[in-house]
This record gives structure tokens, C-alpha cells and sequence, in this order.
């Protein structure tokens, strides 16, 4: 009895499963490949994990790339270093630069680790002020100040004192910030600690920071929703995200005194004339260059030196398919970023880049080419 | 007796040869130890966890950790008091809003809805388990919050002489908002168990409240609710438990702000929002911290849980000491008493 | 009806009763208002992506040109399937098993009581933290990478408490006088339980099994550390797979408008798909209480 039903339910669901396979080895391109090469046109499978905010431009590379499937996940910068240092992944995407304690954790897998600067983006001052469409201008200290929570409303006067041909509504400020753990979050805080002695005491920077003030929301469409919600609002929201979506955005002041808006090219501009460490651990702090943005983040691919020594899950032939990944990411790929709105790394940065990446071993021999 | 055989051909246990006593004996010990099995992995995982979580307990002291007021990740200084708090504010919420209308709408789909329409109801109640629980999140932020704040505002304006519910500032993700979306997300299972249960009360005790000349109402409330109350509070506490480990829609709902708000319509965080928030950039002692987040909330699922248990134990007992009498005996008062 | 006319119904009682059953009636209208408006929201967001290609080309991955195609959703249906199967393969039988053993062998020993309570324990457990428990037990314990049978055991983890309980609640309200009666005419312990006590709560116990399968369908947590993710659909359950809630947590996020479409077109798949598998066994189950 029970059994004749239970076993049409089972029927049911293989049947489906039955027909869905058919349906599927007609019209997919590679199914269940493991990291074996194939015959001729090998295509081969590399895995990583990390950064969410990098995230589309990897998967936007992978599409691009022929004969190369990356599978990435976007479970965030910490998890990426943790993935990568147990060699559950080929590869590991950060937004901050590695911190000695995640080297260490990632050299225990029997190879030095390196971090590879791949493009950079910048964190928009997005805000919801009908009557002002474009034109802010803001410094550090009054960003700083806003997100303090010590300016309350837009015409107030040291608003008022950057933009006066601007008229100023009333209106109150409702600061919006990120409330899960991120890496703009980090970009932002690090800028505004840099510019701000009492912000960089009283929050700090970091993924993660107790804001004195505002409302958190999840995600950069998270915060993009809230702003656009609330009348008054002002919020950090990353470019691709504010570009896409049409934001209205200010400019901010950066070192040389200039107020710049983040474009891709004032993006890449932050970039030059930064500190590279021997690491390539670069950290883009408030940067010098006059026509560069100031609130802009990098973001790292982040392997062992020599791949298979490490042990990383795809063997050899994934080690291959990253050699061609990171080949074309920082070739073919820095061209393609402006139609998503990212910006590529300046020639300086990149020329190292490239040359970490010719580095990557597997087994002694280098993976690239 | 012996050399009687049973019509149907069995034979009495007492004839049976232990051979065929052999599926008997091999199902009670493959159950018990499948059982066995089942406690051995779950004290396997609190074991695991509890390592995980065990360099952030030395550090913050258990005490420490569980009622701190502070949740600093920079400075590394946990104290999950505001998470705990966000926790038992939005899951009190969840039930005290969802269980009445899930229990409600298991009584009108069993004993008042026409039964053309039985089925139908039961299977919309039931789609409200379909739906992922990051939808309910984005749903409950894009669409709900916003259209709700207006009479959150005029509510904790008006009624700020109420603590808690009135004054405050009021946001857009807030503990109201994710409580009421609780409430959606647990209705389903509560709604279905409480209906499983309250339809297997016996008819003739129903017909018999009613022949005695009880209303519709009073007949459900001696003889079907009195009945149900164990089954029901075992769909309450699976929708509680729903409810205390929801993470992806809370997390997205209720503002994640590291603080101890004192109003219903500001921000907070729960236990299980900061692991789903903050995992995924953790290392170190973060992460610890986060485990032990985990386990606190364990202890806490485990603390309701059995005040929940001895309340209905106690119920049940009372129940049967009086009898099934009692029910007619306060049925005949009512009907009496008009 | 129910009154008989000799015993005429007082205005007081009548109006309570008329009283007690509106509100109930208004409850269960309000409990459908949400229902209401959320599958209104899916079907306004994500009905327009749905399309033949849709349902039967995988995601591509291209998240820049706006013109070419980001594909479908194929490769997360699938593997919601694959994966959400196993699970339940895993957990329901197991489930149902120490139910049964709970309300017929165990009862109110020692052990059952700690057995409940070890149940009770995992019904209130963040769904994340069965994903990290398999994490640290299986990929990072084993030294291995993520797989789709390490994200099926997640689920069966999250899964085994709601179908343990709800067994029991049910197996529970199975008359002691069915059971009685046939052990009285001599049947062994095994035929009672599986020809008649699970026969009788054949139906209860698939809408607890069902509830636990929608659960399991649509939580994102336990896969994000476990299953890995791809694009590409696959058949084995030893490699990286896609699932729906995987799918739409990633995409829901992506500055990419047609991408962010893509995800509530995924989200409204998820939602019909359980609600064909509710419709599928309630017709089973219908089926076996008239035969």
C-alpha cells in the first residue's frame, strides 16, 4: 500500500531528474568536469573564492576567457583568506591587503604567499537631496563630521561654506552605513581615519566599526535602497553600483585640495604614486596625486607562490587555468573594466602585477603561458 | 490458547518461534540504535562548536560574553547582552503575533470553513513556507518597512508614554518589522501541526459538546482546544525554534546596529544576524566570537524549550487528574449558566 | 445548528460565539494577507524574466555588456534538485525512523527524554551554523573543497529536527486503541508499524516532511561554505554545484540591473517549484487515504 505510493513519489522525482538530464546533454556546453584535462581544447576548472566586491568582474573575466570555467564565490575578503589557506580553493580574492597573521596562515601550506593587485574602485558619497542634482563638494572633515553625527542638517554651515552657489534645504541628515561586514566599509573608515583625527578615535576603521549614528543596511543595494528611501540620506556606496543606478554623488576634496568626482580615470589616477611594498600589499590611504579621488579601494587575487607545492584542490590543471586567468585579467581584462564601471590599476602598479604573476609556480615551473 | 489459531491465520504471540520474533527484536535495536546514533551526532556537533567558540569564552569570561554590553570588533571586545536582547525581542514578537493567527486559521480550516474550501486554504497557508527566507527579507525591507514606518512613526509619537513602544527614533529596519516578518515566516508550520492535531480530536467528543447544546465557539474551546493544547505548543515551539535561528532574512531586516536599543521601532542585531553578517569577513578571535554567539543561542533554545515542556507537562497532568469530566463538567456550567 | 430548540441559546452566548468565530475568520484572512502581497511582489519582479531559455540555459557569467546574454537559471533548478534530494533522502527516512522509535520504543525512558532534548537543542540552531559545522567537519577537516553532498548534508542537518518533531507530534496522535487492538490479534510489532500506524499518519507526516523540504529548499546559509558554486550544471554530487538560493543571494546583490531581474525570476522558480511538490503529494496522499 504505503509502498506503491512512495515508490510513484520516487518515480516523480526521477523522471524529472531522468528528463532534465536528457534536456541538459544536448543543450549545455561542459558538464561534470573535475579538474582532469580533457582531450584537445582542454578545458580546465579553477576555483575561488573571496571578495564580493570583485566578484563581477571575475565572473565577467571567466565568461570572457575561452577554455578556462572558474567557479568563484563571493563569501567575502575573510572567508577568501581562510578558503585559500585551506586549500579549498585555488584562489583567494581580498579587498584589504593581507595581514601577517593571514600570510603566516597561508604559508603553513608549505609556499609564501603572494598578493596580486588586480583593478581598483572607488566608494561613492551618494545622497538623496531633491533641489541639489549635482555639485556637492565635501572635504574630509565634514564628511567626518556628518558621519560623526555632529552635522545634522544639509545647510548647515560647513556644508555651506564648500558650496555656495548651492541652495541648501533644511532638510535633516540620515547617515546610512553599511551594517554587514565589508571591505567599503574598510575603504571608507580608512580614508575618513586618515583625514580625521576625532573620527579615526572615536570609530576607527575597518569591515566592521561602531557608528555613533544612522541607519544600517545590508549590502551595497541595501544602502542604495535606504538612500533613495529617505529624503536627506547620505551614505557610501561603491561606483559600479552608484554608475549603474544613476546616484547622485559629491565630489570630495582630496589632497592637492582638489574636489574630484570618482570617475574610472580619477579612479585609476589614485593609484599612481603609491606606496607599493615589496609585498605588493598596497593600500590606497588618501593619495596624492592631484587628480585623483580620494576614497578609492584596491583589491588583491591572493595565491601561494607555487600552487601545486601548496596543494591547492584542482592540481595541475587548475594551476594552468590560473595562469591563464590571471594572464588575461591583466591584459585583455584591465580594457574590458570601463564598461562595468571599474577602473584599471595605473601602468606602474600593474607592470608588478604582471610580473608577480609570472612568478606563480607549479612545481617549479611557472604556470603562465 | 494453545493450538488456537487466530482467524486471518496469525498465530498467537505465545506459539510465535523466535525466528519470527527476529524482525521484532532487529527493528526495536536497529531503531534505538539509530536513535543512539542520531545523540551521538548531536553531541558530536555541540562538542565541535564548542571548541570553535572556547578561545572567545577565555578571553571574555562565559559570563562576560553572554551579558556584555559591548559588541567591538575592532577593539575585539564581545559581549553579546544587545544580540541576546535583538533575539528574544524579535522571537517573542514572532510568536506573540504568529501563533494566535497560525492557531487561528488552523481552527477555521478545520472546524468552521466549508470544506470545498479546505483544501485550497490549506495549501495557501502552506506556500507561505515556500518562499526563501531572503526573499521574506527583501520583501520585508523594499516593500514592507517603508509602507509601515508611517504608522510606526504616529505610533511611537502618540503612545511615547508607553515605554518601549513609544519615543524613540524610528528606522526603517527596526525589532518591529523583523518580528512581524517572524511571524509571517513561522505561521506555516505552526498553522500545519495545529491543524494535524485539532483535526484528530475525536467526533464524538465534539458531537457531544454540541448535543449538550454548545455554540460552534464553545464546543471548539472545551472539547477541540483542551485536546490540542500539547500538539499545538509542539508547532509553537518548532516555530519558535524557526524563529530564534532565522538568519538571513533578520540580518537584513533588523539593522544589525551592535546596540541595546530600548524601543521597539529602532535597530538592534540578534545572534543569529551577526554570525550570517560578519562571518564571511571574521578570522581570529572574531570568528571564535561568532561560535560563541552559536551556543548561546543553543542555550537559550534550550531554556525555552523546557520551560515550554514542563508548562505543558504540568497542563497535562492537571488535566488528568481531573478527568475528562471536568471538560463536560465546565461545558455544562456554560450551557447552564445562561 | 447544534442547538436544540428546547434549549434555546442565550443573546450573551450567542454574540460571543458570533464574536469568537469573526475573529477567527479575520485571522485567517489576515494570515493570507501576506501571502497575498509577497506573491503579488515575486510575480511582478521576477515574472519577467521567465522565458523557455530561462528555464533551460545556465547562467553565463557576463555581468558587464549590457547587450549580451546572461543566461538562465538552468544549472540552479538542477541543482536545488540534486541537492535538496539527497538531503531529503538523508533526513526523512532517518527523521521518521527515530520518531517512530521516540513514540513506540522509547516513550518516556531516560533516553528518550535525552534524545528529545537533543532534538529540541538543534530545532533552534541558525541555519548558517549547520553550514559551518559541515565546513569545519568536512571540507576543512578533510582537507578537501567544497562538494554539493557536503551542502546535502547541511540541509539534512537542518532538516532532521523538524522532521523528528512534527513525526512525533504526529505518530503521537495515532489512537493507542489502533495500536492495541491489532497487537491483540497477534500482529508482530513491525507489521503494526509499518502496515497500520504509518499508513494512518501517512498524511500528517508528508506535511511535516513537506514543510521540512520547503525549509531546506529555500535557505542560503548551510550552502554558502559547503557546496561550492558554478555556473554550469552538473549531475555529480561530488563537485560544485548551484542551487537556487544560491543563485539569488549572489545575483540579488549585483549593481547589474538585468542580473538583479534574474534573481526574482529565480526567486519565483524556487516558490512555484515547492508549490508543485505540495500539490504533488497531497494528491498521493489523498489518493492513499481513500485506497
Amino acid at each position: 500500500m504505503i509502498k506503491n505510493r512512495i515508490g510513484a513519489l520516487a518515480g516523480c522525482v526521477a523522471l524529472v531528474i531522468g528528463l532534465a538530464a536528457c534536456g541538459s546533454s544536448s543543450s549545455s556546453s561542459s558538464s561534470s568536469s573535475s579538474g582532469t584535462t580533457a582531450s584537445s581544447g582542454s578545458s580546465s576548472t579553477v576555483s575561488g573564492a573571496g571578495s564580493t566586491f570583485a566578484a563581477p568582474v571575475y565572473q565577467q573575466w571567466a565568461s570572457s576567457l575561452q577554455g578556462v570555467t572558474v567557479n568563484y564565490q563571493a563569501v567575502g575578503s575573510g572567508a577568501g583568506i581562510t578558503a585559500i589557506a585551506s586549500k579549498t580553493v585555488d584562489f583567494g580574492a581580498s579587498d584589504p591587503p593581507l595581514k601577517p597573521a593571514d600570510e603566516a596562515s597561508i604559508a603553513k601550506n608549505g609556499s609564501p604567499p603572494v598578493q596580486i593587485p588586480m583593478f581598483l574602485g572607488a566608494i561613492t558619497v551618494s545622497y538623496n537631496l531633491p533641489g541639489v542634482p549635482s555639485g556637492m563638494k565635501l572635504d574630509g572633515k565634514t564628511l567626518g563630521d556628518i558621519f560623526l553625527g555632529k552635522v545634522k542638517t544639509w545647510n548647515a554651515a560647513e556644508i555651506k561654506s564648500l558650496n555656495p552657489s548651492l541652495t541648501l534645504p533644511s532638510t535633516a541628515i540620515t547617515v546610512v552605513h553599511r551594517s554587514d561586514s565589508s571591505g567599503t566599509t574598510a575603504g571608507f573608515t580608512g580614508f575618513l581615519a586618515t583625514v580625521h583625527p576625532e573620527f579615526k578615535s572615536k570609530v576607527g576603521e575597518g569591515k566592521t566599526v561602531p557608528w555613533p549614528t544612522g541607519t544600517g543596511a545590508k549590502g551595497n543595494a541595501g544602502v542604495a535602497g535606504a538612500i533613495q528611501q529617505t529624503v536627506g540620506a547620505v551614505g557610501y556606496v561603491e561606483q559600479a553600483y552608484a554608475l549603474q543606478h544613476h546616484f547622485t554623488y559629491a565630489s570630495v576634496q582630496n589632497k592637492a585640495g582638489n574636489f574630484v568626482l570618482p570617475t574610472l580615470e580619477s579612479t585609476t589616477a589614485a593609484g599612481e604614486g603609491v606606496t607599493v611594498p615589496a609585498n605588493l600589499g598596497i593600500k590606497i590611504k588618501n593619495p596624492s596625486s592631484p587628480k585623483a579621488y580620494p576614497i578609492t579601494s584596491q583589491t588583491f587575487i591572493v595565491v601561494n607562490k607555487d600552487v601545486c607545492k601548496a596543494g591547492v584542490p584542482g592540481g595541475e590543471s587548475a594551476a594552468k587555468g590560473l595562469g591563464k586567468f590571471l594572464a588575461y585579467g591583466l591584459g585583455e581584462g584591465q580594457s574590458i573594466l570601463s564598461q562595468a564601471d571599474y577602473s584599471q590599476l595605473p601602468a606602474t602598479i600593474l607592470e608588478k602585477s604582471k610580473a608577480a604573476a609570472a612568478g606563480i609556480q607549479c612545481n617549479g615551473t611557472p604556470i603562465g603561458g | 490458547m494453545e493450538g488456537a489459531s487466530l482467524r486471518g491465520g496469525g498465530r498467537s504471540v505465545l506459539e510465535r518461534s523466535p525466528l519470527a520474533r527476529l524482525p521484532d527484536r532487529a527493528l526495536r535495536y536497529g531503531l534505538t540504535a539509530l536513535a543512539a546514533a542520531i545523540l551521538a551526532l548531536i553531541v558530536y556537533f555541540f562538542v565541535r562548536l564548542v571548541g570553535e567558540a572556547a578561545p572567545a569564552f577565555e578571553r571574555m569570561g562565559v559570563f562576560g560574553f553572554t551579558f556584555g554590553s559591548e559588541w567591538n570588533v575592532n577593539a575585539e571586545h564581545f559581549g553579546a547582552l544587545p544580540l541576546l536582547v535583538g533575539t528574544l525581542i524579535t522571537s517573542a514578537l514572532a510568536l506573540l503575533i504568529g501563533v494566535p493567527v497560525a492557531v487561528a486559521a488552523a481552527i477555521y480550516a478545520t472546524e468552521l470553513c466549508p470544506v470545498r474550501l479546505r483544501g485550497a486554504l490549506t495549501l495557501l497557508v502552506e506556500l507561505l513556507a515556500a518562499v526563501p527566507s531572503v526573499v521574506y527579507g527583501l520583501w520585508g525591507i523594499f516593500f514592507l518597512a517603508p509602507k509601515l514606518q508611517p504608522a510606526e512613526q504616529w505610533i511611537a509619537g502618540k503612545l511615547s508614554f508607553i515605554p518601549f513602544i513609544g519615543g524613540g527614533t524610528v528606522t526603517i529596519p527596526n525589532y518591529f518589522i523583523t518580528g512581524l516578518v517572524l511571524a509571517i515566516m513561522i505561521l506555516p508550520i505552526v498553522s500545519a501541526i495545529s491543524r494535524e492535531v485539532i483535526a484528530t480530536v475525536p467526533t464524538d467528543q465534539k458531537e457531544a459538546a454540541l448535543a449538550l447544546g454548545a455554540t460552534r465557539w464553545e464546543m471548539i474551546r472545551t472539547a477541540v482546544l483542551p485536546f490540542s493544547r500539547a500538539g499545538i505548543v509542539g508547532g509553537a515551539m518548532l516555530g519558535l525554534g524557526r524563529a530564534l535561528g532565522e538568519t538571513i532574512a533578520v540580518t537584513i531586516l533588523i539593522g544589525n546596529a551592535p546596540r541595546l536599543s530600548h524601543h521597539l521601532f529602532e535597530q538592534g542585531y540578534s545572534l543569529a544576524a551577526v554570525i550570517a553578517n560578519e562571518f564571511g569577513e571574521a578570522t581570529g578571535l572574531h570568528r571564535n566570537a561568532l561560535f560563541a554567539a552559536g551556543l548561546v543561542l543553543f542555550v537559550l533554545t534550550l531554556l525555552v524549550n523546557g520551560v515550554a515542556r514542563a508548562l505543558v507537562l504540568r497542563a497535562a497532568s492537571g488535566r488528568n487528574r481531573a478527568g475528562s469530566g471536568e471538560a463536560g463538567a465546565r461545558l455544562a456550567e456554560t450551557v447552564a449558566g445562561a | 445548528m447544534g442547538t436544540l430548540d428546547r434549549f434555546s441559546v442565550s443573546p450573551g452566548r450567542r454574540r460571543r460565539d458570533r464574536i469568537a468565530r469573526s475573529a477567527i475568520l479575520g485571522a485567517t484572512l489576515i494570515a493570507l494577507v501576506p501571502l497575498v502581497l509577497i506573491v503579488y511582489y515575486l510575480l511582478r519582479k521576477g515574472l519577467g524574466s521567465w522565458s523557455t531559455s530561462f528555464f533551460t540555459t545556465d547562467p553565463t557569467g557576463n555581468t558587464f555588456f549590457k547587450n549580451s546574454s546572461i543566461g538562465g537559471i538552468k544549472s540552479a533548478i538542477l541543482g536545488t534538485i540534486e541537492i535538496v534530494g539527497l538531503a531529503s533522502a538523508m533526513a526523512i527516512p532517518v527523521g521518521i525512523a527515530v520518531a517512530v522509535w521516540l513514540v513506540e520504543y522509547g516513550k518516556e525512558s531516560r533516553f528518550a527524554q535525552t534524545v528529545r532534548f537533543g532534538v529540541d537543542v538543534l530545532t533552534g540552531v541558525p541555519s548558517i551554523i549547520f553550514g559551518l559545522f559541515i565546513f569545519i567537519v568536512l571540507v576543512v577537516g578533510t582537507g578537501s573543497t567544497y562538494a554539493a553532498y557536503k551542502g546535502s548534508c547541511a540541509l539534512a542537518l537542518l532538516m532532521l529536527p523538524v522532521v523528528i518533531r512534527s513525526a512525533e507530534v504526529i505518530l503521537r496522535l495515532v489512537p493507542p486503541a489502533l495500536r492495541e487492538s491489532a497487537l491483540a490479534l497477534g500482529a508482530p510489532r513491525w507489521r503494526v508499524i509499518f502496515r497500520i500506524i504509518l499508513p494512518t499518519a501517512l498524511p500528517g507526516l508528508i506535511t511535516g516532511v513537506l514543510l521540512a523540504v520547503a525549509r531546506a529548499a529555500g535557505e542560503t546559509a548551510p550552502l554558502l561554505f559547503t557546496a561550492g558554486y558554478t555556473l554550469k550544471s552538473n549531475f555529480n554530487l561530488g563537485q560544485f554545484m548551484n542551487a537556487l538560493p544560491l543563485q539569488i543571494y549572489y545575483d540579488v546583490t549585483s549593481p547589474t540591473t538585468s542580473i538583479e531581474h534574474r534573481a526574482w525570476g529565480a526567486a519565483l522558480t524556487l516558490v512555484s517549484m515547492i508549490l508543485l511538490l505540495n500539490v504533488l503529494a497531497r494528491l498521493i496522499a489523498r489518493r492513499s487515504r481513500i485506497g
